[in-house]
């Protein structure tokens, strides 16, 4: 059958980039976007910049309201209640039903509540959304106390831009240091002991009840005391977005589960993004990816597949955070079979390359060598053999390596 | 149409490098990133990034392609249009000549599509 209207449920990367790449690809039918934020936005900024007051609302989308009127692109305020997937209906909690040809669900996920007393507690800030960077906005006075619970992406970056409205930051993480999968042990270290040289105290340990008394919050953490906070954020990570489609019957299993296709069980509707997770053909269940970068592949896969065209190749995958003033960046594995590779900049360590057994860059993590990481991707991708000693040697700039 | 800059022999930007013409010079009121892509040809585009600031001229040139440092936004060095996320707006182009050896910019006169 031929394909006239889509129905795209979130206005996140995925969402977005789905409808996008649809009119990029020639789509002319109707397409909606339903969110219960309305005009789709960027999430990154929403830790950095946004958070700091330096972009507003407006500078945070994805494009002007006059984009999607020149493309012909609805989007819906309103949030999704109930799926019809045979009917291709899209039911809103205001009772308005969207039927379309096909669905995309592209539901995100929901922050992640540490599983203890008082993890539920309402006080208790996240962030995932524009709304929660604005409530965390207004809880930032100089001299608060803040408390954050997880040193990974989020937490590092709010730790970071908290200390510019004279908070008072310490940093909860289980781990010391983390992202050691991310960017290899030896990055790990330096970016964590960032934190502490600018100011903010980094405690390692595994929170076990919050108490707030309308006052502030205490966090107990086990045997090792107690940290006193006006204000806790946790940024443990998410959970997908998943109740949507299975109300709808749509397999699930820590995500909703989508072919290479991105297509789900039902043949209606497909998913992209943070909430979808791949199972291949033979069965096998593939990590679920909570990347912003993931979340465009996707939805690209997604509209290509809606349409009937061949499905886009991705490259290794790809990420980036900021943080004290410096950008860090990450492609491929560092957690792969290997050895790595330091490149050190003023003594300290700034590129790290991880080389397989058979001598393939497998994976590169920088910090402030974004040049680096683009070679590294483009070596990775292109299966280029480099010799050991020149990717250690300094003196060779690694994008000649990428050629 | 306004003036022509020169900005240097075609030998001070290698294929592959960007030179940045500072807005005070050129006038346009926004720095600019003037290109030696590999196809030989010279392209100059405004020179950030119109996702966040960061500087094109310190991106990865590839083809007749720039990709942001930061945020690998890529754009079309001939005519600025923005070709993946997270940039959707495209990029301002200025016309580049090539006379006598030397690499003349127009700030404000688009490039020929």
């Amino acid at each position: 059958m031929s394909l006239n209207s889509v129905t795209i449920v979130g206005g996140g990367m995925a969402g977005f980039t789905v409808a996008k790449e649809l009119r990029s690809r020639g789509f002319e039918g109707a397409l909606t976007i339903v969110d219960p934020a309305g005009l789709p936005y960027d999430r990154p900024p929403l830790s950095k910049d946004y958070l700091l007051g330096k972009r507003g609302a407006g500078d945070i989308q994805f494009a002007p309201a006059a984009w999607f009127e020149d493309h012909k692109v609805g989007v819906v305020t309103g949030t999704a209640t109930a799926l019809r997937p045979d009917e291709g209906a899209v039911v809103l909690a205001d009772g308005t039903e969207l039927v379309a040809d096909r669905i995309v669900l592209a539901t995100g996920g929901h922050a992640r509540r540490l599983p203890i007393p008082g993890g539920d507690l309402e006080s208790v800030v996240e962030l995932r959304t524009r709304e929660d960077a604005d409530r965390l906005r207004s809880l930032l006075v100089p001299g608060v106390r803040l408390a954050i619970v997880g040193a990974g992406l989020i937490g590092a970056e709010v730790a970071s831009s908290a200390l510019a409205f004279g908070a008072e930051v310490v940093l909860i993480d289980p781990v010391d240091p983390p992202l050691v999968p991310a960017v290899g042990p030896e990055l790990a270290r330096r970016l964590h002991d960032m934190h502490s040289e600018h100011g903010i105290k980094v405690v390692t340990g595994v929170p076990t009840a919050i108490a707030a008394d309308g006052a502030g919050h205490r966090i107990q953490m086990g045997e090792h005391g107690s940290i006193d906070a006006d204000v806790v954020l946790v940024g443990i990570g998410i959970v997908p977005e998943t109740a949507l489609a299975e109300s709808a019957g749509l397999d699930i299993d820590n995500g909703i589960l989508v072919d290479e296709s991105q297509r789900t069980s039902h043949p209606n509707v497909y998913a992209a993004g943070d909430s979808a997770r791949t199972r291949m053909a033979d069965g096998t269940l593939l990590r679920r990816a909570e990347h912003w970068e993931h979340a465009m592949f996707t939805g690209k896969t997604a509209a290509a597949a809606l349409l009937g065209q061949d499905l886009p190749v991705h490259g290794a995958s790809w990420f980036w955070s900021d943080r004290h003033g410096v950008h860090v960046e990450g492609v491929g594995s560092m957690a792969a079979e290997g050895t790595t590779i330091i490149r050190e900049d003023g003594g300290k360590p700034a590129i790290a390359l991880r080389v397989d057994p058979q001598g393939y860059l497998v994976g590169c993590a920088a910090i402030d060598g974004g040049l680096a990481v683009r070679a590294a991707r483009r070596i990775i991708d292109r299966r280029i053999l480099v010799d050991r000693d020149k990717l250690a040697d300094p003196s060779i700039d690694l994008k000649k390596l990428a050629r | 149409m306004s003036d022509a800059i020169n900005i240097g022999s075609v030998d001070d930007i290698d294929e592959g490098e960007a030179k940045v013409i500072p807005a005070e010079e050129n006038g346009t009121g926004e720095d600019i990133a003037v290109f030696h892509a590999e196809d030989g040809n010279f392209y100059a585009l405004d020179d950030t990034c119109t996702h966040e600031t960061a500087s094109l001229a310190d991106g990865w040139i590839e083809g007749a392609e720039v990709e942001c440092p930061v945020h690998s936004a890529r754009f079309c060095l001939k005519t600025g249009e923005a070709l993946c996320m997270p940039a959707t707006i495209a990029a301002r182009t200025h016309k580049v000549e090539v006379r006598d050896g030397d690499v003349l910019l127009y700030p404000n006169v688009p490039a020929e599509a």
